[in-house]
């Protein structure tokens, strides 16, 4: 009688081994990871997968990063952050700075086939007006479209506005051109899948959700000739034949997955992760700016709508300790006050910054007395799905409360947040970061009267804003720039912490150049 | 039993009436705005405003909800806001690795509980017992997601073996799609089997005594025959109830289980569609675990008829 019940267990064993040997078969060939440079599939794991993929409609990240792709603007940023034609071939302004005439390339193939003209870049200008952000903010300015001839497009304005290239530039709400029929079509939904059509190296091919994007490089392809300008515009090559976004939201998982070869590129990988990534082979880092953290206070009520608490507030707060702190490797922070990046070299001057890192508890401490606030508990308010702001917010407290003001911290959950953020009563100050922005207009803590500035009101910021838009030069912008940081550091609408920068991983094997976000032309796999 | 099962079915509509009241005003109580994080932060309030008019979700919950409950009667249960796919093609895209997971894990469950369990009762009286005891409470105890952590690292990362996320439908690679679900589905089968195994044995226990096992031994039949042909069957149906509750546990272990493992399933389209705020994809997934779960246990009652003849629903 032992001796069957012993069968009947060797044989269940057996059933087991057989069973993962011949899975351990059927893996491994999913495994052959060598490819030539040209073709094959290139498997990214991306973190969150976006609500849509056009381009125009929202300011997502992971739409951005994944639409710059597919689609393509007139004009774009090169790898120096400076605005250099792509769809476009070149402009010309009048000389009263209202009309721009922009000459469109010839023979660039949309997806579906059909030749790129002027009715379809009006078509694009008209829906982008309505659906994106900064779209919206140049509308005002717009008095009408009107194609000149097949490759020519006339826009007028009702004033000179200099912003204008730099706002149709913008790779965040873009102005993505789309064919004139789907433009029309869609008014001011998002695009459906099937309406993805641009003139981008690549193309969707399917998206299964909750899985996985897939891409597929796009044949018909018309490249301009310059490959060194880089950034997002220059002689785009799709070496890849296809190109996997893999919807991977653990972060751990994304890692795990590049270590043993099931991708070949992750997104967004903890910084603390950084030296362990260094020390082997077969991963390497990728780093690029990703704006800066931020504290904004609440202006329209107190404490914080009296300037001096305000200065308090900035005189409390040790932002090198506070950065310090939080990303620990100073390669992934920078202590810089100015609004823009130095790597954006158009936008970014240190003039008008030196009260950003005006460290003094004593004064602090004597500004807090003079200023108006009464003791109450102020609140923090900050998202609980970013560690980096949860840190930040700890030690602002620590700080705060080292000079006297009295302060409670609120985690919330993201979507909560945003609607916290809504409205002065449920906060006193909030932690966020901002992603890099192209442009003054897009600063989102400085949207005057609105939540994201802590309802910032000033004539300054305004007239600043205005001048900007006439600022031809690039002395004039430069004075603008400075002009807009001192404001920034006398009216204290929020208080810059550090810029940051952010970190993926990508497979040794990878040639991949890095800038800002993932783009994957100009990107293949050797064998080494 | 025609009409007990009619009866039985139609009982489950209060519950469901119940189930949608409470998670339509848990989910539009919570804030959180699908507008505000479709369209990103900085969106202007009109084109918010816009969105949720499109939306449907600036009329008041009442209207909401009644609006929703007069298109569920009649099958159409909505939009998905974030992404406008209709809600029963998402659970029906979902439904496979869900499926294949659970049943996967229920039959790694058995394939482990019931030998570990006959071994135990086999060897009552010898160390064997308290080591199966320490097993299976461990097992019952480990959190799902630190067991997932700590397997994944040994087997996939230091040692290679299986591969550390991703899903592979059976229906196109049947081999492969095993393989990619090995680990998850250990994972959720190992916390249930302690559960299944113990009762399993208690259960083989108390009918090692009876009467008829003593009649069994005493026609001279082997041990074997009489453990596995009179005791396990015995022991069968208060095992098949936790088997039927254990349909809920797996269902709350995917959730955890297919995050970690990146499987496109049912646990992960809400946890996706919470912190997306996806009203109607929440409300669709969470009525639609509570059917499987009555009907599950309606079938675990029905199996006891032919588990036990002498049981009767009449």
């Amino acid at each position: 009688m032992k001796h069957q019940s012993e069968k009947l267990l060797s044989a269940i064993v057996a059933l087991i081994l057989l069973f993962s040997l011949s899975a351990c078969g059927s893996g491994a060939s999913n495994q052959s990871s060598s490819k030539p440079a040209k073709g094959g599939t290139l498997k990214v794991a991306y973190a969150s997968e976006p609500a849509t993929l056009d381009w125009s409609y929202t300011s997502a990240s992971a739409t951005r990063d994944i639409g710059w792709n597919i689609f393509e603007t007139l004009f774009t940023l090169d790898k120096n952050y400076d605005i250099k034609p792509m769809l476009a071939s070149s402009y010309r302004v009048s000389k009263d700075r209202k009309v721009y005439t922009i000459k469109l390339r010839r023979g660039v193939k949309f997806h579906d086939g059909s030749v790129m003209t002027a009715s379809d870049v009006k078509a694009s200008f008209n829906r982008w007006r309505k659906v994106s952000s900064v779209g919206q903010i140049t509308d005002p300015y717009i008095k009408k479209i009107t194609p000149v001839d097949e490759h020519t497009i006339q826009v007028t304005l009702k004033t000179p506005y200099e912003s204008f290239i730099s706002n149709i530039s913008a790779p965040k709400s873009a102005l993505a051109i789309i064919p004139a029929k789907i433009a029309n079509q869609a008014k001011d939904k998002p695009l459906s899948n099937n309406q993805l059509t641009g003139t981008g190296p690549y193309k969707l091919s399917t998206w299964t959700k909750g899985q996985k994007i897939e891409l597929a490089r796009f044949n018909q392809y018309s490249a301009r000739k310059e490959t060194h300008w880089g950034g997002l515009t220059g002689k785009k090559t799709a070496y890849f034949k296809k190109i996997d976004f893999l919807i991977v939201k653990d972060a751990q998982v994304r890692q795990n997955g590049l270590k043993t070869g099931l991708y070949d590129y992750a997104q967004s990988i903890p910084t603390d992760l950084y030296d362990s990534i260094q020390s082997s082979g077969q991963v390497k880092p990728v780093t690029y700016i990703n704006g800066y953290s931020a504290v904004t206070p609440d202006k329209s009520e107190p404490p914080f709508n009296d300037i001096k608490a305000r200065q308090a507030l900035n005189d409390a707060l040790n932002k090198e300790a506070i950065a310090k702190a939080t990303y620990g490797n100073k390669k992934f922070y920078q202590m810089d006050g100015a609004l823009f990046d130095p790597q954006q070299k158009q936008l970014y001057t240190k003039a008008g910054t030196r009260p950003y890192l005006a460290y003094n508890e004593g004064k602090a401490r004597q500004l807090l007395k003079e200023s108006s606030y009464d003791g109450r508990t102020l609140k923090i308010i900050y998202s609980n799905n970013n560690d980096n702001y949860k840190e930040i917010a700890e030690i602002v407290k620590q700080q705060m409360e080292a000079v006297g003001f009295k302060v409670e911290l609120i985690p919330y959950e993201w979507a909560t947040f945003l609607t916290k953020w809504e409205n002065p009563k449920n906060w006193d100050l909030e932690i966020v970061g901002w992603s890099t922005r192209f442009s003054p207009v897009e600063l989102g803590m400085l949207q005057l009267n609105t939540n994201s500035s802590g309802w910032y009101k000033s004539r300054k910021w305004e007239s600043l804003l205005g001048q900007w838009g006439k600022a031809v030069t690039e002395k004039q912008k430069q004075e603008v720039l400075a002009q807009m940081n001192r404001t920034v550091y006398t009216e204290l609408p929020f208080y810059k912490i550090a810029n940051e920068k952010t970190l993926d991983i990508r497979s040794s094997q990878l040639h991949y150049d890095s800038w800002l976000g993932e783009r994957f032309w100009n990107t293949w796999k050797t064998n080494e | 039993m025609l009409r007990y099962v009619v009866n039985r079915i139609v009982s489950l509509l209060p519950v469901l009436i119940i189930v949608s009241i409470i998670v339509f005003l848990i989910i539009h109580l919570t804030p959180g705005n699908p507008a505000t994080l479709i369209l990103g932060e900085e969106a202007s309030p009109t084109s918010i405003h816009q969105l949720e008019e499109k939306l449907g979700l600036n009329q008041p919950i009442v209207v909401q909800y009644l609006d929703w409950l007069k298109k569920m009667v009649t099958g159409d249960f909505g939009q998905s806001v974030y992404s406008s796919e209709p809600v029963t093609h998402m659970i029906a895209a979902n439904l496979g690795p869900t499926f294949s997971l659970m049943v996967f894990a229920l039959i790694l469950t058995l394939i482990i509980a019931i030998p570990m369990a006959v071994i135990a009762v086999w060897k009552r009286n010898t160390i064997l017992d308290p080591i199966f005891i320490s097993v299976s409470l461990l097992g019952v105890s480990i959190p799902a997601f630190w067991l997932a952590i700590l397997l994944v690292l040994i087997f996939a990362v230091a040692l290679p073996v299986f591969p550390v996320a991703g899903y592979v439908p059976l229906s196109r690679n049947f081999l492969g799609g095993l393989y990619h679900l090995f680990l998850p589905a250990f994972i959720l089968a190992a916390v249930e089997t302690g559960l299944v195994a113990r009762m399993l044995r208690d259960g083989m226990l108390e009918a090692v005594n009876q009467n008829y096992t003593k009649t069994a031994r005493a026609k001279g039949l082997t041990e074997s025959t009489v453990l596995l042909k009179h005791v396990l069957a015995n022991a069968l149906i208060p095992t098949t109830t936790v088997i039927g509750t254990m349909v809920a546990g797996l269902m709350g272990g995917t959730v955890i289980v297919e995050t970690i493992f990146t499987i496109p399933g049912i646990g992960q389209l809400l946890i996706d569609s919470i912190y997306r705020r996806d009203y109607p994809v929440i409300q669709g997934v969470i009525l639609f675990i509570a059917v499987v779960y009555v009907l599950v246990n309606l079938i675990v009652d029905l199996l006891y008829t032919l588990l036990d003849p002498r049981i009767r629903y009449d």
